[in-house]
């Protein structure tokens, strides 16, 4: 099957996923916030595509799909997101601390930016370990006014790690423009500074996306140290109380340079695949997820135990 | 046995792990060719290069993560951090990244760190150099914060820390780094969560950590003197802290002083000291009292900064409230 084809399905995988996440979280299933990964759909497959088990990558706070993308059952990251038992991490992580190393899934951290440091020492002690993996660290715009974002860009090319900086771009954090904020508008001009090789890619464009990022992936493979690619894109959730973008910007993202009907035209243009087979596609999808949700909603609640597990390895906590 | 400062046991320690253990590698400011600030890691560079022992950029966050990181798949490092006054600046990597990995995760990652730093003050060092921090790490689960007050210990708790699973800070008291004391040359472990009774006595006991176990063991040496018997025990680690031994220990004299140097206000003392009142209260002859740091920064001049410091006199006037 065409690789383009499997990436349409995984842009599905994304979208169903968070719509269905979205549906059920209005309706009052699923506890604490919600950040979706709407919108994001390309570089989202892009990412998940290039990337094999005994990588690491460590995903941001919109990465839901791209959490089942990487090989976990969707409804153990669905029972997660629930907070229920059934969940990834036992329901104690949640949304943003959904962690499978089984398949390199070294989760979110809620402080922005965190990760970025700690992406460091895994590609660090993969190189020290003589493995040709890499450590990937995805991060919003809103990053790059973190600390941790420049000292991790220094240290990554100073001392050469294979470390993959996935810059999604979505022009807000929450609501300040990146602009209004930072110094530049076009990201991996820090990475230029930092004499690191990146390039600025269209993240709705699902076919540049998965080029650029299969090319950064293979200079890291080849021991050239790290790379960095900032992802153009746009995010449909607006912030907590509604939208608060223009109109005509709303229009722009959402209709004309949508990421899924931008693979839609490109498959059916280029005779991949006719529209009744990307339709199935994405029934297909569709269903898998109801499935999970109703996984996750009939899953029980953890295990009273689990509150006090794991706080230290192999030490007990006090009992109240 | 051999004769050495706290310095060369920790050195010792570094070296056993590192020669024994190739997961075991170094990283911090300035701790390659120059060997620390104290010269902590002095010789280590020359004998495992740059590989293991790693100079960083002044970028404590990203000293911390990626020892986090690398901790996360199956190394075991050693990060410095010069002083932790500067802890601040990683704070975040501490607390909310390497203490809740386990738990976050449920079990999937450990993050098996030894983060080094040389704390504490009385050498005028002023406000940024002189601080005594565990009390910003006290509140904080799955950290664990060891802290020695003789060269002995401190090789053995360096060992048993960098083997332990869980992250740990230890805290080197910057005034004890030059306090000699007998050390066994070959490998052995201090271990965790267990104090150390320091002194034997039967009428008061003084719960105490790093410096102040010297003061605490200077003032128990003084009143004896006047016919009372003083035990002091060094706690070694801070959280979590062997309640047993020091429950033992009141319930055997009746009376504690905790004495520990930094302030007053929502620090060790103050733990130690409430739940020695919860737990053994039938048994207590007098209210715990505590010797801690006065509630300021430290101060630069060496004059004012012995005002701030809790030091021997202020134990000894403890101890004498308590039996009054």
């Amino acid at each position: 099957m065409d690789v383009l084809l499997d990436l349409y399905r995984d842009m599905w995988v994304v979208r169903a996923f968070e719509l269905g996440l979205e549906r059920e979280f209005k309706k009052g299933n699923v506890p604490g916030m919600l950040h979706t990964g709407l919108g994001q759909e390309a570089v989202q497959a892009a990412i998940a595509q290039s990337l094999r088990h005994t990588d690491a990558f460590f995903p941001d706070h919109r990465c839901h799909g791209l959490l089942v993308l990487a090989g976990t059952p969707g409804e153990k990251i669905m029972a997660e997101l629930f907070g229920k038992a059934t969940g990834v991490c036992s329901g104690k992580g949640g949304s943003l601390h959904s962690a499978d190393p089984s398949v390199g899934n070294f989760g979110d951290n809620a402080v922005e930016g965190s990760m970025m440091a700690t992406a460091l020492g895994v590609a660090l002690a993969y190189k020290m370990q003589k493995r040709d993996d890499l450590a990937a660290v995805i991060v919003g715009d809103g990053t790059s006014g973190r600390g941790e974002w420049h000292e991790s860009l220094n240290l990554a090319a100073t001392w050469k790690l294979p470390v993959l900086y996935c810059c999604v771009n979505n022009g807000y954090a929450i609501s300040t423009a990146v602009g209004k904020a930072h110094a530049t508008e076009n990201l991996y001009e820090f990475a230029c500074a930092y004499k690191m090789p990146s390039i600025q890619v269209d993240g709705n464009d699902i076919v540049a996306a998965h080029k650029a990022t299969e090319e950064a992936v293979d200079h890291i493979r080849k021991g050239n140290g790290p790379f960095f690619i900032e992802y153009k894109t746009w995010r449909w959730q607006g912030i907590f109380s509604g939208e608060f973008r223009p109109d005509d910007e709303v229009h722009y993202w959402r209709e004309e340079h949508e990421p899924i009907k931008l693979a839609q035209q490109h498959l059916i243009s280029s005779g991949i695949a006719d529209a009744a087979q990307l339709e199935q596609i994405k029934a297909e999808v569709e269903a898998q997820v109801e499935d999970w949700i109703t996984f996750a909603k009939d899953s029980p609640a953890p295990d009273p135990a689990k509150a006090t597990s794991n706080v230290y390895v192999g030490w007990e906590i006090a009992a109240r | 046995m051999k004769r050495m400062t706290i310095v060369q046991a920790i050195n010792n320690a570094l070296d056993i792990m590192m020669a024994e253990d190739e997961r075991v590698f170094l990283l911090g400011e300035d701790i390659g060719h120059m060997g620390g600030d104290f010269g902590v890691t002095r010789g280590l560079w020359e004998k495992y290069g740059d590989e293991r022992v790693r100079d960083t950029p002044l970028s404590e966050a990203a000293i911390i993560g990626t020892a986090v990181g690398a901790a996360m798949v199956g190394m075991r490092p050693v990060p410095e951090i010069m002083f932790s006054d500067f802890l601040g600046t990683c704070y975040d990597q501490i607390v909310n990244n390497a203490a809740k990995m386990h738990y976050m995760f449920d079990g999937q990652f450990k993050s098996p760190i030894v983060i080094r730093t040389a704390t504490g003050g009385g050498f005028g060092g002023g406000p940024h150099h002189s601080q005594s921090v565990e009390g910003w790490f006290m509140n904080v689960p799955g950290l664990v914060i060891v802290a020695p007050a003789t060269p002995a210990d401190a090789k053995g708790l360096m060992i048993s820390s960098i083997e332990n699973d869980n992250p740990i800070l230890f805290l080197e008291h910057k005034a004890l780094y030059r306090v000699r004391g007998d050390v066994d040359e070959s490998k052995y472990s201090t271990p965790l969560r267990k104090a150390a009774i320091s002194r034997e006595g039967t009428d008061v006991t003084v719960v105490a950590s790093m410096k102040m176990v010297h003061e605490s063991l200077a003032a128990a040496a003084e009143l004896a003197e006047e016919g009372i018997s003083v035990e002091v025990i060094d706690l070694r680690t801070l959280r979590p802290w062997d309640e047993e031994t020091v429950f033992a220990s009141v319930r055997k004299t009746g009376r504690a002083v905790v004495a520990n140097e930094a302030p007053k206000m929502g620090g060790l003392g103050a733990d130690v000291s409430a739940a020695i009142s919860e737990e053994c209260f039938s048994a207590l002859k007098a209210p715990v009292r505590r010797v801690c740091g006065l509630d300021a920064p430290i101060p630069f001049s060496v004059s004012l900064e012995k005002l701030i410091l809790p030091g021997k006199d202020d134990v000894k006037q403890a101890i004498k409230a308590a039996l009054a």
